[in-house]
C-alpha cells in the first residue's frame, strides 16, 4: 500500500499510536540521534536523517531481561505496551535477519524475542543524509529500507511517502486513512530523486575509505586465520566490548541467577566476546586467550560463521563500531586489509 | 499470545543423595519433579538456586526418567556451591540438551570406551546403555586412567565391571601408590596392543581436554577412522540452545550440535582441544 502523509498529520498519526504502543522517536542531541520515549511532537526529532546512536536490538531483545521466575512455568513477560520504533533505518533492520536466524529459527524459539518481534511496530525511514562512517551498500543494503518494516516513510518536501509493508502497517493505515492522501507522481520522483542522492553519498565514503564490496569477502577469515593482522589490529584494543554492544548485529548473552527473599530471578544480560573469560570454561580452559585471538573471532563470527551457517555477512554497514571504539579499531580498514591479503 | 515454553526456566529437583567419590569428586543424586528423558552424552543444565547454572551430562540410566546423578569435579563457583549439596536441598535443571551417542549406529561393532578423570561421568551412563542392550555390539573394551587411585571414580562399580564377562577393562594412573597393581602412565599407555580391528571399530573419548587430544592422536595412529572417534567437548556452554554464543567452535555450537561429536566434524577447526 502507498499513500502520503503531510508533516502535521504525521504527529496526529503519532498521537494516535500512543494509545496502543510505547512509541519511541530519534531525536537530535548535538550532532547524534538517540531514540527517546515520545511524548508531544518536539522539532527536535528526526525522522530521517541517519541511525541513531543506540542499535535497534535494544527494543528487542533487552540489554538485561528477566527470564526467569524461580521454577514457574509461567514465561515473566513485562506487563507493559508494545513498542512502535519510528525512524528505524535500513542498516537496523538487516539486524533482523541475524536475529531471527538466531532466536527464532530453531528447535527452541526464544519466547522473549518473538514477542517483541510479533507485537512492537516499526514505522522505518529513509535515510535522507550520511555520516562518514555510513558504508551499507559496502554489505548491500540500500540506505531506505526494503524489508522487516510495518510502515516506512520517505521524507519529501511537503510530507512523506508511505509504503506499507505488512498486514499490520497497512491495517493502520486503513484505520487512519482520513489521516492519508493519494499518492501523487511527483512525490514518488521527489523520494527516487533522494534516494540517488545519498547512494551516492555512500558510494562515496566507501570510495574514500577504499572498503571492499561484500562479493569480495568470500574466505577472508580462513586465508587470513594466522596473519598478523589481528595482532596488529587488536594491539590498541582495551577490551571494553562497545563494538559488541552498539553493533545491530550482536547477539551473545549471559545468563545469571539472582536470589530475592528465598526466590530466583533468572536475566539475561548482553554479553561481549571481546572480553577474556568469554569462552573460559570452569575447568581453567580458554580457547582465546589473547585479545588478538577474541578480535578474530568476532570477525569470524560476522564474516564466516554466519555467511557458512545462514548465507548472510552478519555486519549491516552502520558504522557504529567504528565510531564506539575507543582504540579507533576499524572495521572498514580491517575489511581492507582482510580482503587485500586474501 | 500464544503459551509458549521457556528455555531458561529450571524445573525442579531434590536432592536425595550425595556420594562422595574422591576428594574433589562427588555424584549427586536427585529426583526431578518433571521427568526428563534423555539420550545418553546429552547435557542437562544444573542450577543451584539464586548462583547459577554449569553443565553436566548425567552419569545415570537414561531409563530412569525421574531420578537422575551427575558425578561432578570442585573447579568453580557453581561446582564449590554443587560440593556443599545436603539430601533435601533444592535444585534446578534445564534440558537435555544437545545430541547424546548415536548408539544404533554402533550395533554390530567393535567399541572401544576411553575415559580419563571426571570424563568417567557421562561414560557410566553409556556403559549402562552398553549393558543393557549387551548383545547388540560385537565386543566392549573399556580403558580407563586417572591421575591416582584415589582419584578414580565409581570404584566398587569398576570392580564389578571388571568381572563382566562382556567387557575387556583396563585401568592405568599418572602416580602409582603401595597397593596399586595395575598399569601405571598416561592412558595412551594401555591402548597399545588392544584386540580389536581398530579400522572398523568405534571409539568413544571423554576426559580432560589435554588426554582428549592426545588420546586421539594416538587413536589415530592406532588406525581408527576420524569418523569413528566420537568425542565429548568440553565447551562454556550456557544456554543450551543455540543462542548465547558462548561455546561456537567453527559452524556449531557445541551445546546444540554437540557435546558428541565425531572427530571428522571438528578436526578441521582450529584450537579445538582448548
Amino acid at each position: 500500500m502507498r499513500k502520503f502523509i503531510f508533516k502535521e498529520n504525521l504527529t496526529v498519526f503519532l498521537e494516535a499510536l500512543k494509545k496502543d504502543y510505547e512509541t519511541y522517536v530519534p531525536v537530535k542531541k548535538g550532532n547524534q540521534r538517540f531514540y527517546e520515549k515520545y511524548d508531544t511532537f518536539t522539532d527536535k526529532m528526526v525522522i530521517g536523517e541517519v541511525r541513531p546512536f543506540e542499535p535497534l536490538k535494544a527494543f528487542f531483545y533487552r540489554a538485561r531481561e528477566k527470564v526467569a521466575d524461580d521454577f514457574k512455568v509461567d514465561i515473566p513477560y513485562s506487563g507493559d505496551k508494545p513498542l512502535a520504533i519510528v525512524g528505524v533505518k535500513a542498516c537496523d533492520l538487516k539486524g533482523f535477519r541475524v536475529h531471527d536466524y538466531v532466536f527464532k529459527n530453531h528447535d527452541y524459539e526464544d519466547p522473549f524475542y518473538i514477542r517483541a518481534r510479533e507485537e512492537n511496530l516499526i514505522i522505518s525511514a529513509d535515510c535522507t543524509c550520511t555520516i562518514d562512517t555510513c558504508f551499507c551498500l559496502a554489505l548491500n543494503i540500500r540506505p531506505y529500507p526494503q524489508e522487516n518494516f510495518d510502515i516506512n516513510l520517505s521524507m519529501v518536501e511537503e510530507g512523506f511517502v508511505v509504503e506499507g509493508g505488512s498486514q499490520k502497517g497497512n491495517a493502520l493505515i486503513e484505520k487512519h486513512s482520513s489521516l492519508f492522501e493519494e499518492m501523487r507522481e511527483e512525490y514518488v520522483s521527489q523520494r527516487d530523486k533522494q534516494r540517488e542522492k545519498v547512494i551516492g553519498e555512500v558510494e562515496e565514503n566507501i570510495k574514500k575509505n577504499e572498503i571492499p564490496y561484500q562479493d569480495s569477502y568470500r574466505g577472508i577469515i580462513e586465508k587470513n586465520y594466522e596473519s598478523d593482522i589481528w595482532i596488529e589490529e587488536a594491539k590498541s584494543c582495551v577490551e571494553c566490548g562497545a563494538c559488541n554492544t552498539v553493533c545491530p548485529t550482536c547477539h551473545c548473552f549471559l545468563l545469571y541467577d539472582q536470589k530475592d527473599e528465598g526466590r530466583m530471578g533468572r536475566f539475561r544480560i548482553w554479553d561481549s566476546c571481546m572480553i577474556k573469560d568469554f569462552a573460559r570454561v570452569a575447568g581453567g580452559a580458554n580457547p582465546r586467550p589473547k585479545l588478538w585471538m577474541r578480535l578474530r573471532n568476532r570477525f569470524e563470527k560476522k564474516f564466516d560463521f554466519f555467511p557458512k551457517v545462514a548465507n548472510l555477512y552478519a555486519c549491516t554497514g552502520c558504522g557504529r563500531c567504528v565510531v564506539a571504539c575507543p582504540a579507533k579499531i576499524d572495521i572498514r580498514k580491517v575489511l581492507k586489509r582482510l580482503v587485500s591479503n586474501a | 499470545m500464544r503459551n509458549r515454553n521457556n528455555p531458561y526456566r529450571p524445573i525442579k529437583a531434590e536432592i536425595t543423595k550425595v556420594i562422595p567419590e574422591t576428594p574433589t569428586i562427588k555424584t549427586i543424586r536427585f529426583k526431578i519433579e518433571e521427568p526428563i528423558s534423555f539420550q545418553t552424552g546429552q547435557f542437562i543444565e544444573f542450577t543451584i538456586p539464586g548462583v547459577g547454572e554449569a553443565p553436566f551430562t548425567p552419569s545415570s540410566k537414561p531409563s530412569v526418567k525421574d531420578v537422575m546423578e551427575i558425578t561432578v569435579m570442585k573447579v568453580g563457583k557453581v561446582t564449590d556451591k554443587i560440593h556443599e549439596l545436603k539430601e533435601g536441598d533444592t535444585v534446578g535443571v534445564r534440558g537435555p540438551f544437545g545430541r547424546g551417542y548415536p548408539i544404533d549406529k554402533f550395533k554390530g561393532r567393535e567399541i572401544l570406551v576411553v575415559g580419563g578423570g571426571c570424563g568417567f561421568a557421562p561414560l557410566r551412563s553409556l556403559m549402562y546403555e552398553f549393558f543393557d542392550r549387551s548383545g547388540e555390539f560385537k565386543k566392549l573394551f573399556f580403558r580407563g586412567g586417572c591421575k591416582t587411585p584415589k582419584e578414580l571414580v565409581y570404584r566398587s562399580e569398576i570392580e564389578e565391571w571388571a568381572e563382566r564377562k562382556d567387557l575387556d577393562l583396563k585401568l592405568t594412573v599418572d602416580e602409582g601408590d603401595s597397593e596399586w597393581k595395575g598399569n601405571v602412565g598416561v592412558v595412551t599407555t594401555i591402548l597399545d596392543g588392544i584386540d580389536m580391528n581398530c579400522e572398523n571399530g568405534i571409539v568413544v573419548v571423554c576426559g580432560p581436554p589435554i588426554m582428549m587430544k592426545f588420546a586421539t592422536f594416538k587413536l589415530l595412529d592406532l588406525g581408527f577412522k576420524d569418523e569413528n572417534i566420537y568425542l565429548s567437548m568440553e565447551k562454556n556452554m550456557s544456554c543450551g540452545i543455540g543462542k548465547c554464543g558462548h561455546c561456537r567452535i567453527g559452524i556449531y555450537y557445541v551445546c546444540r550440535d554437540g557435546p558428541v561429536f565425531s572427530y571428522d566434524k571438528i578436526k578441521n577447526f582450529p584450537n579445538i582441544w582448548e
